[in-house]
């Protein structure tokens, strides 16, 4: 771009390009701002010519998931609750991509609230993977992961509660990277649970989220479990880590895991151990991770949405009664999956089933975090599958929602741990790209970049060969 | 038996520059056009996160606390937590509070069970259903009593000495509603009550009052006393019952996983007990001690720290009793009338010391005194500027009274010789006489004088 050779806005134009052609079938966005972007695009080659100093991202066209705020546009969270909610203010991330010269394309398709694990459950339309448009794009940050992977745009950012970044990173076949809790402000994104919620950036490789990652992170007095957080450069942090560490694999992973997927996860971790030492670690707790990670994230979700009571923003209901006003606006406006789980996490709190419910969960999380903590002094990284599962069919799972819940496994430790995780492709299963997932220590977010990296490196390429011949 | 006993909760707004959890002005928050000093995070706004606890909040707490003589929770880190309940004016539908930051303290024989830190909501009105939050996220000391009081006077004197401390520290805020206060009420062991909604220390003593002789009633016809909230109504001065459902509310407390846990160090806390001044009952002590003046005037004059180190100031110079005496009934009583504080009175130590010079001197009767002290305060003219006051401390320059005493002399000449064959009362009575004559301008003492002066030497 320096250079001259092409421009933001024509690097822009040729992304529209690619949305005007492929977002009518893949329904990344809920919200699309080309007049706000055309505009960014337009500063920023002005500051091209001005020889002014450019921003990391100058010129990334990126998608950003539809529960962080940017001013000025519509932030749904895909609910009725928030059909019309304009957003008054900028998440700290929006801000630091805009600081960066990021150009931010529009808002996209999510499960209502973040509340889902296939991008089905949004009140405003279904989003489809463009591997295979029959089939879920995965979630809940699906909009954004499939906007990266069809190239609609060059980076996303979703949120990654329980797996919600990379379920669809490895089911589109993306990167997708949730970071270190606390390493990233959610300042601007709407809770789904509190203490498990972060931030995380989608990419086409491990560069592209190393990058964003360097933008987005660092201490925010707005957002205090930040506490304490450097700023550092992972991009650079990618070659410089260690080049052999010691992965862990834990037979608990793999059970209750697709044959296939099974398979091809052994494979590259296999093949990975050219490189790195693999190591068998137990894991037994690992098991429970599900009825952890949903009675835990039903209390905290409980206790977020209480703040929607159409009476200050979103949906309004007239009625001369206050509570009736209140109550039917949240009958009326809030999803099934999203009324079972505040229902469930009000359940679990009451006084007289606190004990029984919410306080033993805690307990439990505490057990798995140590459990995690002693895997950690023997090993550098865990890997497992991304899913137990190939991306199923476009309302498949929609009966059960404790199928749905399973099929979070392997993702939600890293959350019930705080610990960063990541998915990079690592194989096809047919057509389907599976995910290889990635866990580390509390803030070394730049092994498992690193580690990411070590699998395109070794395996993309052929990967990449396979997949041309097939298709 | 049929003893009284109430326990209380006061809230207190405290001084802050900024809100509890993020950095929006609180200063002028009640005059503010409503929602004009709001932020996404005090407005709860979707995606918004507290800021974190203001430093500043936590360090007015754990000086009240120290002041009431409480212990502050050092050895662990104090949770907050998230109370929830559905009502328009709290933006989240949950108000953060922490758990105690102190405990176990004691105020006029009342002990103090708790002190938290705890954001203020909204305002909402329920007339036109709208709803101000420029007072959401106001930090708040909530203060709990032992239910240890007594009676309803009782309560009054605890909340006066709460208030004096309150003044003394200058970290809570003082204007009209500030301080909000929930009461508990039992008697002779039927259930409790819980009296909500008095707003204002004055409103204390009258909703106590009055539910105290409610319930005395009830027990007296033998009608069992619910267990139940009731509102006080200042306009009636009632409590109404609120008729709520059986079942207790649930808050479903939890931690805030969005605020990391208030610490509170030993370190910190010897760092604040050293900015603690003399609280006002060790003041009131030594001003008994050391100045002689009585328990009662040393209890009022303490109550304002600002009243009190100008008596201090002028007990230098005027004798102390004198001065307190005055300063109590006269100075106060004058100030209160006119809801004024004795910095914003335009009066000042140098004026009250010349004013009391006369007393002293016996220039002027006390009565005058508070004459010229209305007048200086009404007109705002320097004591030597009053019209009144030249006619009355000139009397005695231009031989008025001499003049006087000479008249009532020649007139009653019987009552001289009454005097002068022993009879003190016929003093008094030509005393009388002359005050009459000076139409009560001049100071007995000093027609005492003349008076004896001339009798002598006639």
């Amino acid at each position: 771009m320096r250079k001259g050779e092409c421009s933001a806005s024509g690097h822009l134009e040729e992304k529209t390009k690619v949305i005007e052609q492929k977002e009518g079938q893949l329904n990344a966005f809920l919200h699309l701002d080309f007049e706000g972007a055309r505009k960014k695009a337009g500063e920023i080659d002005e500051k091209i010519r001005k020889k002014k100093k450019l921003g990391k991202l100058a010129g990334l066209v990126i998608a950003i998931k539809d529960n962080i705020c940017v001013e000025g546009m519509p932030c749904t969270a895909a609910s009725k609750m928030l059909e019309n909610y304009v957003a008054p203010y900028n998440a700290t991330v929006v801000e630091k991509i805009l600081q960066e010269d990021g150009i931010i394309i529009g808002k996209t398709n999510l499960d209502e609230f973040a509340c889902g694990s296939d991008c089905t459950k949004s009140a405003f339309k279904i989003s489809r993977n463009p591997v295979d448009t029959e089939r879920v794009t995965g979630g809940s940050s699906g909009g954004s992961a499939v906007a990266v992977a069809s190239g609609m745009a060059d980076l996303a950012l979703g949120s990654d509660t329980g797996g919600s970044i990379r379920c669809p990173a490895s089911f589109c076949g993306v990167v997708g990277f949730k970071p270190t809790y606390g390493l990233v402000s959610r300042y601007g994104l709407l809770d789904l649970a509190m203490s498990f919620d972060q931030i995380g950036p989608f990419s086409k490789d491990t560069y592209g989220a190393a990058l964003l990652m360097e933008v987005i992170s660092g201490e925010d007095p707005r957002d205090s479990v930040t506490k304490g957080t450097k700023d550092r450069d992972y991009t650079r942090l990618l070659d410089k880590t260690k080049k052999k560490l010691k992965i862990g694999i834990a037979k608990e992973f793999f059970e209750g895991c697709d044959k296939e997927v099974e398979k091809v996860v052994k494979e590259i971790i296999e093949k990975l151990g050219e490189r790195h030492e693999i190591l068998e670690v137990p894991l037994p707790i690992s098991r429970y991770s599900v009825p952890i990670y949903f009675l835990n994230v039903f209390a905290e979700f409980s206790s977020a949405m209480q703040k929607y009571d159409g009476l200050k923003y979103g949906a309004f209901w007239e009625e001369l009664n206050l509570v009736d006003a209140v109550s039917e606006v949240r009958d009326r406006t809030l999803g099934k999956e999203v009324k079972r789980r505040i229902l469930l996490g009000t359940y679990i709190t009451m006084k007289e089933f606190k004990d029984a419910w919410y306080t033993k969960t805690l307990k439990a999380r505490d057990l798995m975090r140590k459990e995690f903590d002693n895997a950690f002094k023997k090993v550098d990284l865990l890997a497992s599958p991304t899913n137990p599962s190939l991306p199923w069919k476009i309302g498949e799972k929609n009966e059960d929602p404790v199928q749905m819940y399973l099929a979070d496994t392997l993702t939600t430790t890293a959350n019930i741990c705080g610990i960063p995780a990541g998915v990079v492709k690592a194989a096809f299963c047919g057509k389907l790209p599976v995910g290889v997932q990635f866990m580390g220590r509390i803030g070394e977010d730049e092994k498992v970049l690193a580690a990411m990296k070590s699998v395109e490196e070794l395996a993309g390429r052929d990967m990449d060969d396979e997949h041309n011949n097939r298709s | 038996m049929m003893n009284t006993i109430i326990g209380l909760e006061q809230h207190v707004q405290l001084k802050t520059n900024a809100k509890l959890f993020c950095e929006c002005p609180t200063e002028g928050y009640l005059e503010a056009e409503p929602n004009t000093l709001v932020c996404p995070v005090c407005v709860s706004h979707p995606g918004s996160k507290p800021y974190g606890v203001n430093e500043e909040a936590v360090r007015n707490a754990v000086k009240i606390s120290l002041a009431l003589g409480c212990k502050v929770v050092t050895e662990k880190p104090i949770l907050v937590q998230r109370k929830h309940y559905f009502y328009p004016d709290l933006p989240s539908n949950y108000q953060r509070t922490s758990k105690p930051i102190a405990k176990d303290g004691m105020l006029s024989g009342v002990r103090i069970r708790e002190v938290h830190l705890e954001e203020d909501p909204g305002r909402y009105d329920l007339r036109t259903g709208k709803v101000d939050y420029n007072r959401s996220g106001i930090p708040l000391v909530e203060i709990i009593t032992e239910p240890d009081i007594k009676s309803p006077e009782h309560a009054r004197k605890f909340l006066d000495e709460l208030q004096a401390i309150m003044n003394y520290l200058n970290v809570a805020r003082e204007e009209a509603g500030s301080t909000r206060i929930d009461a508990n009420v039992s008697i002779g062991g039927h259930n409790r009550v819980e009296v909500k909604n008095i707003n204002s220390f004055k409103g204390v003593l009258t909703a106590l009052t009055y539910e105290a002789m409610r319930q005395k009633n009830l027990i007296k016809n033998n009608i069992e006393i619910i267990q139940e909230t009731r509102h006080f109504d200042e306009g009636q001065g009632t409590t109404i019952g609120l008729r709520l459902k059986e079942t207790a509310a649930d808050y479903r407390y939890f931690p805030d996983p969005d605020v990391p846990p208030i610490t509170i160090s030993e370190k910190k806390v010897k760092e604040i007990k050293k900015e603690i001044p003399e609280l006002p009952a060790e003041k009131a002590k030594r001003f008994v001690r050391d100045y002689t003046v009585s328990e009662t005037d040393a209890f009022v004059i303490t109550q304002e720290k600002e009243f009190a180190d100008g008596f201090e100031k002028i007990a230098h110079k005027i004798q102390p009793r004198l001065a307190a005496r005055f300063m109590r009934g006269v100075l106060k009583k004058q100030l209160n009338y006119r809801g004024l504080k004795l910095s914003n009175s335009g009066l000042n130590e140098k004026k009250i010391i010349e004013l009391l010079e006369l007393v002293e001197k016996k220039r002027i009767t006390p009565k005058v005194a508070e004459k010229l002290l209305v007048l200086m305060l009404d007109e705002q003219k320097p004591l030597k500027k009053l019209p009144l006051y030249e006619e009355l401390v000139g009397i005695e320059k231009e031989g008025i009274v001499e003049e006087a005493v000479e008249k009532v002399l020649k007139e009653y000449e019987k009552a001289v010789k009454d005097f002068k064959k022993g009879e003190e009362k016929a003093l008094h009575f030509l005393i009388g006489k002359v005050m009459h004559l000076t139409k009560g301008k001049a100071h007995p003492e000093i027609i005492h004088k003349h008076l004896k002066k001339r009798l002598k030497a006639g």
